[in-house]
């Protein structure tokens, strides 16, 4: 008799741990942290048009920094946009879209004539992919202290920078930062972490939301 | 008989003290609070660059200790901002005494026409406590660029001169200096308070 009573309060028990721990270790949610906020920024795009931060509010974007007369040295950055660009169809994201935005730190040079040209060699999707500079003092603030991407001007017109992708979701937060040695990265990371925020996007409603949240919770809450 | 009523009793016991377990210790943990916004969860600090008040230099790191509430706006603005002032002023009245340890700052995105002593005007009109603040041009590009904030020139009427486009988010920023909150014009007064009381601890 006592017996089965210790068995019937054990049992619950154990099964809530093997339940927290399955959760734990085969992760069925992923989250993407929530890192920072990603700057405000007022820019010109390679059609001479205004773009802000505001305009992809409520997308999620790609961010890649370059300057146009980079050359060979910076088709490793380009190619892995290219790559992540033509595998977007593996991604859902519901009803939301994906957006690149390449933000070139010398405006001096890249006009939007010279963007354009740029972005049709690249095979950039006028769609999707956006080139985009601004006033230097600006980009400063939003490159250097808003995206935390270092860049240096040198004589001669050439800058030394680092190469970073930065991927923001749409309530305008940093969810992604990929920072490399070298130029080679890695876009099947990128596009992973694509297809997680896409997951989390489409459970943005109701009872599925409480569960990601937890999962955020879990992971790295206040 | 007794027997039984002896197991009746503890099996009870059990329920009861099974419940209320639940209830106080494990569902709040299970449940977490629902953010109006989305929370940024590495340490990311709040500029603390020097703006200017009516009442001299304000910073955020002024106001250690406290949960910062910083909203741009400015005083010419049609719409967003007054229905956001009253928003926050209403969530203040919803904190009650705990209000005293929250501050909303507005931050000016039209630093050519707000004056420091304008922007006191305007913002206490809201609510006695607030505070408005501006600084040179550059300054605040700056900041509201850190805060996620753009703002643009747009052409208004004749009777209003030209307004302001600017990001509409509330961003709080909790005792430690942290940007913690940024939360969509949507949310409600309740909503704020809420969440402010979260920070607050």
């Amino acid at each position: 008799m006592r017996k089965k009573w210790i068995i019937r309060s054990v049992v619950p028990v154990v099964l809530l741990f093997v339940a927290v721990g399955a959760f734990v270790v085969f992760e069925p949610i992923q989250v993407l942290p929530r890192i920072r906020i990603s700057p405000g920024y007022l820019l010109m795009n390679q059609d001479a048009e205004t773009m802000t931060s505001e305009d992809v509010r409520g997308d999620i974007v790609l961010y890649s920094f370059t300057y146009s007369e980079c050359g060979e040295e910076c088709m490793d950055i380009h190619n892995t946009m290219i790559e992540v660009q033509s595998r977007l169809g593996e991604i859902d994201t519901g009803d939301v879209d994906v957006r690149f935005v390449t933000i070139s730190f010398d405006p001096e040079t890249d006009t939007p004539e010279v963007l354009t040209e740029y972005a049709s060699r690249l095979d950039a999707d006028p769609d999707v992919w956006q080139f985009a500079t601004g006033d230097p003092v600006h980009l400063e603030n939003v490159v250097k202290a808003g995206f935390e991407v270092y860049y240096q001007e040198h004589a001669g017109g050439d800058f030394s920078f680092a190469p970073v992708f930065i991927l923001v979701d749409g309530w305008g937060v940093i969810r992604g930062e990929y920072r490399y040695q070298t130029n080679a990265s890695d876009a099947d990371k990128i596009v992973r972490h694509l297809d997680v925020l896409g997951e989390e996007v489409r459970n943005s409603h109701g009872a599925a939301s409480l569960a990601y949240e937890a999962a955020h919770f879990f992971l790295c809450y206040p | 008989m007794i027997k039984n009523w002896k197991r009746i009793g503890i099996v009870l016991g059990v329920i009861i003290l099974g419940v209320l377990v639940a209830r106080f210790l494990i569902l709040p943990r299970l449940q977490p609070h629902v953010f109006g916004g989305a929370v940024i969860q590495s340490n990311q600090q709040a500029p603390r660059t020097d703006l200017i008040s009516a009442d001299g230099p304000v910073s955020i790191a002024d106001f250690e200790g406290e949960v910062v509430v910083v909203y741009f706006g400015y005083t010419f603005c049609p719409d967003v901002c007054p229905a956001t002032l009253n928003k926050l002023a209403d969530s203040m009245a919803l904190l009650g005494d705990r209000a005293d340890e929250v501050q909303i700052m507005m931050v000016s995105v039209d630093p050519a026409r707000d004056t420091p002593e304008l922007l006191k005007e305007y913002v206490t009109h809201f609510h006695p406590d607030f505070i408005g603040v501006t600084g040179d041009e550059a300054t605040v590009n700056r900041v509201a660029t850190l805060f996620g904030v753009v703002y643009e020139v747009a052409a208004g009427t004749e009777a209003t001169g030209y307004t302001i486009d600017h990001t509409s988010t509330v961003i709080l920023v909790d005792r430690e200096g942290y940007l913690k909150l940024v939360l969509p014009f949507e949310g409600t007064a309740e909503q704020i308070a809420a969440d402010i009381e979260y920070f607050l601890g």
